[in-house]
Parts: structure tokens; sequence; C-alpha cells
């Protein structure tokens, strides 16, 4: 079902029965897709992993089906322009696009010369092109950069240095492809202001994003994306009320207090329309009543210590300390999230956990021995350290083999055993028909789960660290990787996380350990962080919705319980 | 910071001030040079300058060198080794107990020399240039853009290369060893970084591709550039000092047969 958009201009895009095959694919990527975007308007692109988002994208600067290839029927076009007739340089003056990982549309060395590069293919004038890199520069705050070598820059750096890129082509649709991805919630934050000021200044924006929040109230439009079909288009408040089900149930990413709203509206507890930002949340449930405090049910260890880390320091060459002074234990049976700001020393600190770098100093013993006697080899028995690119990990031709290899790695070569394992761990993952495929085929979701696999088939690894398990992940496929992670705690794996994600350390995580500019400024309980704004603002950190919620609420003089951490728990506590 | 070795390192020294056409000019006339060279001492001289001109006029950080070293050493020893053995030789020296035929020995040398003075010589080209200032400057010769950008592109990903190398490396080394034999395990690694390198790189340069099409690149048979090329005159200074060097060495080389 399709709900009425709202008028805002004259359509920019327009899709007419647009379906496209991949080449080499045999279902179509996109199907009977109709659709038009006015000029001047705010759309959000959603839908779960694989629902045709980012093929969609790329039909507007005609990347498909021009160069891509592919199986194009129907009519898609930008400003009148027909994207398959029209050539991809000449439709760059329509469209922008800034991509995932904006690190791969770098042409040039520096931050100045990178903005310049697209108006320059265009054969504008050098002098409007400076003025051009000027205005992108002040725009996203880079004036002190322009100098800077693009890879010495930090992953906010980057995505801004995109959009200021796409900026300065000076285009009337800028299309943004999940943009703040891999950034830390604070900067994440900085990008989205950007992007609401791009809306602000009468840029027709379209974007894939999953952090619908700050958004829901701003957007024109969402367009609702599964399976390679539009199931719905029409303002947040239209799709939401007539849609949000469909989009849980899909694995899309809600705001909390959206979440919360459905499903007291499902159970008839709720008559008012869903809230769709925390604003509305917190006047729409102002009535609710709560339970008294319920006891905090996470687990409490006092366990055996794996890992104790004194003082440790790490340096790179002479110069940058990414790691100073950190002190912690890591005990048996916890679940614990390292986070921090993007380069605050989150991924050193894994990496010194699985032996790839030693301590400069400081003391750090695992499983009873010093940090500088185990081999990386070695310790890759005790530790599991699942990449945020499983691809980098893949030795074999295909899954068996790599469940095979970690086997023998392990000194397990007894066929019958190796076979009987293999066999185990491929159903208890779900990837026992593509047990044959080779690794880098499989979906993001299937990848990921097989990055597990490899590290824990041999069973004796005690610590599993996960390197951003919500990456590239839409909610179904993320609550399928944590049921995974917490059946291994269950079996008594400790689990590690490093993540930029506030929902995930909510829900799941018992203790926190917070990094700023390499020292640790944080390690306890997430109800205890999220407390102290000035811990969250130093570390680049940003409450969740349903927090914020909780806190509008108590500042209303409504007594909400402790520990409300999930929407489950906000439910469950309500009279 | 990345700590990649083959990369721009804009550290405002002397020869990083250079314009990008003279210094590429030079390592022409570098590599030129020795292949007039007849002598492995007048070889070494010309080492020596490089070395010279790597530490003190390009200040390139001793890290960087080091890490670039392998590269350099492996191309050298194997040339070298492949001579030594494959050139009859008349007389023979010995060295730390070794017997070693004399020519083979000169002949190795020699191409190792060769092969260093090439590389190290490109090696400093690559630290010292903004790798598009070569691109304008190709063109401001009358290179079509395409084809200089063509240049560029290719060694502004060396260091990306080398980043998912050193990735891979890393996921593989906790992956442990399956091979009884250490021999087999290096072997299956280093078929599978390859596999993977070529896999994530190809998928990479074909997202780069899309990118800079995206952005107008070959949209007409020219474009604009917001920074010109300008000959400098420590770059003419080079050519000529390096010529009457290049000249003063095969003079001496020529007096010492």
């Amino acid at each position: 079902m399709t709900t009425e958009i709202k008028s805002i201009g004259e359509p920019l895009v327009r899709f007419e029965q647009v379906t496209y095959k991949h080449y080499d694919k045999p279902a179509p990527a996109l199907s009977d897709v109709n659709l038009t975007v006015q000029r001047g308007s705010f759309t959000l692109l959603v839908g779960p992993s694989g629902s045709g988002k980012s093929t969609l994208c790329m039909l507007l600067n005609g990347i498909i089906p021009q160069i891509l290839g592919g199986k194009l029927t129907g009519t898609v076009t930008v400003e009148g322009q027909d994207i398959s007739k029209v050539p991809v340089q000449e439709l760059a003056k329509s469209t922008g696009m800034l991509f995932q990982d904006p690190e791969w549309m770098f042409a040039t060395l520096k931050v100045e010369d990178e903005i310049a590069f697209g108006p320059e293919n265009l054969r504008r004038d050098p002098m409007d092109i400076l003025e051009s890199v000027e205005q992108s520069l002040n725009y996203v705050g880079m004036q002190h950069l322009r100098n800077n070598l693009v890879w010495a820059l930090s992953g906010g750096q980057t995505q801004k240095l995109g959009l200021a890129s796409v900026i300065a082509m000076q285009t009337p649709l800028i299309v943004l492809d999940e943009p703040t991805a891999n950034l830390d919630p604070a900067t994440t934050h900085s990008v989205h202001q950007l992007i609401l000021r791009l809306r602000d200044e009468g840029k027709t924006v379209i974007l894939v994003t999953k952090d619908l929040d700050e958004f829901m109230a701003e957007a024109d439009d969402i367009i609702l994306l599964a399976e390679g079909r539009v199931v719905a288009q029409g303002s947040p408040r239209d799709v939401i009320t007539q849609h949000g089900n469909k989009m849980l149930e899909l694995g899309v990413w809600l705001p909390e207090p959206t979440e919360i709203g459905l499903r007291l509206k499902a159970s008839g507890q709720f008559n008012k329309s869903v809230p769709i930002t925390v604003a509305e949340a917190v006047k729409d449930f102002a009535d609710l009543k709560f339970h008294a405090s319920k006891p905090n049910e996470k687990l409490v260890t006092d366990s055996e210590t794996l890992i104790h880390a004194e003082n440790i320091e790490f340096a790179y060459g002479n110069k940058f300390k990414a790691l100073r002074s950190v002190s912690f234990d890591i005990k048996q049976g916890e679940i614990v999230a390292i986070v921090g700001q993007n380069g605050a020393g989150k991924s050193t600190l894994s990496k010194l956990l699985v032996g790839l770098l030693k301590p400069t100093a400081g003391e750090m013993t695992m499983f009873g021995q010093s940090a500088k006697r185990w081999k990386v080899q070695d310790l890759a028995n005790q530790i599991a350290l699942v990449f945020q690119n499983p691809e980098h990990q893949f030795l074999c031709d295909t899954v068996r083999e790599e469940l095979e290899y970690s086997l023998l790695a392990q000194g397990i070569d007894d066929q019958a055993v190796v076979n009987q394992r293999v066999e185990d761990m491929l159903a208890r993952l779900d990837i026992t028909d593509t047990a044959d495929s080779h690794p880098f085929s499989l979906s993001a979701g299937a990848k990921r789960r097989l990055g597990v696999a490899t590290m824990l088939i041999g069973g004796s690894a005690k610590l599993l660290i996960v390197d951003e398990p919500t990456y590239g992940q839409d909610r179904r496929l993320t609550e399928r990787l944590m049921l995974l992670i917490n059946n291994l705690r269950r079996e008594g794996i400790t689990i590690l996380m490093i993540t930029h994600d506030m929902r995930l350390v909510d829900t799941h995580i018992d203790r926190a350990i917070v990094m700023a500019n390499g020292e640790k400024i944080f390690d306890g309980s997430p109800d205890i962080l999220f407390q102290s704004p000035e811990l969250v603002e130093r570390a680049s950190l940003r409450t969740t919705t349903l927090r914020r919620l909780v806190d509008g609420l108590r500042g209303l003089g409504i007594t909400v319980p402790d520990g409300l951490n999930t929407v489950d728990d906000f439910i469950g506590a309500m009279q | 910071m990345s700590e990649h070795s083959l990369r721009y390192i804009d550290n405002g020294s002397f020869f990083t001030r250079i314009d990008a056409l003279s210094k590429l000019l030079w390592v022409v006339l570098v590599i030129l040079v020795t292949f007039q060279l007849t002598d492995n001492s007048a070889r070494l001289v010309m080492l020596g300058l490089l070395f010279f001109i790597m530490i003190f006029l390009a200040r390139i950080p001793f890290k960087s060198v080091w890490q670039a070293m392998p590269i350099i050493l492996i191309m050298g020893t194997l040339l070298f080794f492949v001579h030594l053995f494959s050139t009859p030789s008349t007389s023979y020296i010995n060295i730390a107990g070794f017997t070693l035929g004399q020519q083979g020995f000169d002949k190795g040398l020699q191409y190792f020399l060769r092969i260093t003075i090439m590389v190290l010589a490109s090696f400093i080209l690559i630290w010292t240039t903004d790798i598009r200032d070569l691109m304008v400057g190709l063109v401001s010769i009358g290179m079509p853009y395409r084809y200089a950008f063509t240049v560029f592109m290719a060694l502004r990903f060396l260091p990306v290369v080398q980043q998912e190398v050193d990735a891979v490396k890393a996921a593989h080394a906790i992956r442990g060893r399956a091979a009884r034999s250490p021999l087999q395990h290096r072997f299956r690694l280093w078929q599978r970084y390859m596999f993977t390198v070529i896999v994530n790189g190809l998928r990479k340069a074909e997202n780069t591709a899309l990118a800079i099409e995206s952005r107008g690149f070959g949209a007409y048979p020219d474009r604009t550039y917001t920074k010109q090329f300008h000959w400098t005159k420590t770059g003419i200074a080079l050519i000529l000092f390096f010529i009457l060097f290049a000249i003063a060495l095969l003079l001496w080389e020529r007096s010492l047969i």
C-alpha cells in the first residue's frame, strides 16, 4: 500500500515501473518500483539488508545500469533526464552521491584538492571552484585541515570531507548511502546536523540510514523497501502508523519510543498516535504508571580473572601514544563492551588482547602468563577475534574447509571428529546449505556468523572479541548474532565487544570500558555511565532514545524504575 | 594515522618543494645514467648520492626507509643470485669460506646495484611528490589527462594495498596454523594474501572508479585545474647538477678502466 505524499515542489526524481536485475543474478534487486521524490524534499530510504537500497541509490546517478550493467526495465529520471541515456559524467551535474565508505571515493591526496576534484572535472572556472572549496570547507568546519593528507583524517573527518566534496558539486540532488555507519555516536550526531542543514538550504536529500531517531520529525518522506519492492512511501508519521509493525517485522531499526508506541497500540494499552520523537513520546506516555524498581538482573561475576592489565601503554612509533596507563581485569563469563570515540584506542586494545601488538609499558597477564610470552598463534587457541570485515580472516575456498582449517590449527585431525564438529557448527549457525560455497559469496550476516564459527569451533577459546557486531547488519541479523553470542556466554565464554552502538550496550552489556584519547575514563555498568552527561560527552557517546524517554518522563515527576534498558524492560515495568 | 611506507611524506623538505616534473625527469636521468655505468664502484657512488638525497635533502624518516627496504632488497637479491649462478666464470674468489665465480659475482652485484638504484630513485619520487602535482605537470606538457590520471591512481593506491595486506596478515595470524610443515603453511598464507588482497583490491578499485565517474571524471576531453603546474628553479638546478655529476662520474669511471 502506498500512502499519499506531501508535495513540496516539482518531482526531481521519478521511477516508473522500474525492475532491475544485477548481471549474473537470478532474482531482480528491484521489482516494479514506482516512486517520486519532490524537489527540495528530504527522504529517508529504509529497509532490511539486501532490500535494494544501494541499488536504488546507484540508479540515481546512472552507475546502474551504465557502468555496472544488468537489466533495467522501466524509466528512472532525475531532473527529467533518463539515467540510462544521459552519461554518468553528465548526470554528475544533477546527482551528488556520498558512499558508505568515502575513503574509496577520494581521488587526490589533500583535503582541498579532493573537494576541487569534482568541479574541475565539470570544467568549472578555477576561481569559482576555489570559492566552492572555501564554502564547502566552512560548511563542514574543516578549514584548518585544508592542507591535510586525506589518509591522516579521522573517521568523522573522512565522512565530512566526503560530504564537502559532494556539496562542492552544487547538485540539486544529494544521495547519502549510510554515511555514518562506522562513526562514534557524537560524530554521527554532528554529521546528521550537517545533513539537516542541507535540507534547510533547499537541497533534495535522499538518505539511507538506520539511525532514524534524529530524522523522523525532519523528513518529508520515508520510502520502505523490502525484497526490492516499495512497501510504503509517505510521511514518517503515516508510514509508521500504517506500516510500523511491518518495519519491525522486516528488521528495520526504529527508535525505541516509536517501538514502544507500536507495541502498546497493538496490545490495546495505548490509543494515541504512535510517537515518532522522544519529545512526543514523553508527552504521550506521561500518564503511564510503572511498578516499583526492579532489581538489576544482570549477572554479577566474581569468577576467575582471564586478563589482568596494569598501567599498560602502547605507542605507534615515537610520536603517537594510542594507550596511556590503562588498567582493567576481564573475568570469566563477563560480557564487556569497549566504547569511545573513533581513534580512542579501542582497536589498539583489541590487538593487544590477541597478541598482535605487545604493550610498550605496563604489565598484562593473560591466562596466568605474561602477555610478552604469548605468541599470536598460541593465544589464538584461547582468544577468538571476529574482525569487522570477516573476509580478512578467511583462508579457504569453501565454508566447510574454513571450519576444518580451524580444527586442524588446534591439532584436531581425526577426520570423524572433524566431520562431526563441522556438521554441528554448520547446523548451529544455520549455514549448512552454504557449506560448499565460497566464504566470500555469503551474505553479510552469514559471513559474520562464519567468522564467529571459525574462531570457536576448536572449542578451546575462552574469550570472544567481536569488533562492531552491528556494522552492516539490520536488526534481524544483529539479533541473530547476539542470540549466538549470548548462547556462547551461557556456555562460559567471556565476550568482549568493540562497538559504537549504544542500544547494543544498553541491551546486552554488563560492563562498559570507556576509552577517550588513549585513556580509560570509565569502567563499570552502562547504567552508571549513561547517568553521567560529562562522561558521555567526553567519550563522544550518546544516550539511547529509550534513556532520553525515561529521563523526560522523570522530568515530569513520573516515577520510572531504574534498569529499563530495553523496550521489553519498559513495557514489562508498566502497571 | 596510518604508518605505511610508500606514500607521500609532506615534510616541507628541499626535495619536496622541487616541482614534480623535474623530479620525474631526474628519475629518468638516474635510470639512463645507471645503464651507462659499467663499473660497480661508479654504481656505488650513484647509490651513495641517492642515500644522501634521501637523508639530507628529502629528510625521509628512517622508519619509512626501513619498511621499504624489503621491497628493494628482495628484488636486488633475487637478481644477484640469478646472475651469480647463471654467469659462467673463469676465475674464482673466496668470500666467507664460499668459493664463488668472479664474473658471476660481479654481474650479480651489477644487477643488484642497478635495480636498487632504480627502485630507490622511484621511491624518492613517491615519498617527496604530491602525485596530483605530477599529474597536472604531465597534462601541462601535453599528456591527455585520462592517461596522466592512470599514473596518479596507481601510485595513490600503493599504500592502500599495503594497508590491505597488513589487515589480512593480522587476521590470518590469529587463525593459527593448520599445515604440519611451516613452509606449507607459509605458502598457503601467501596464496590467500594474494587472493584476498586481489579480490578486495578489485572491489575497492571498482568502487573508486564508480565514485570518480559519478563525480564527472571523463565528462569532457579536458578539465580545469585550481592549481597550475610551474617549473621551479630548484628543479632546473637539480637537473643541471645531476647532468654535471653524471658526466663527472662517467669520466671518472672511464679513467678507472
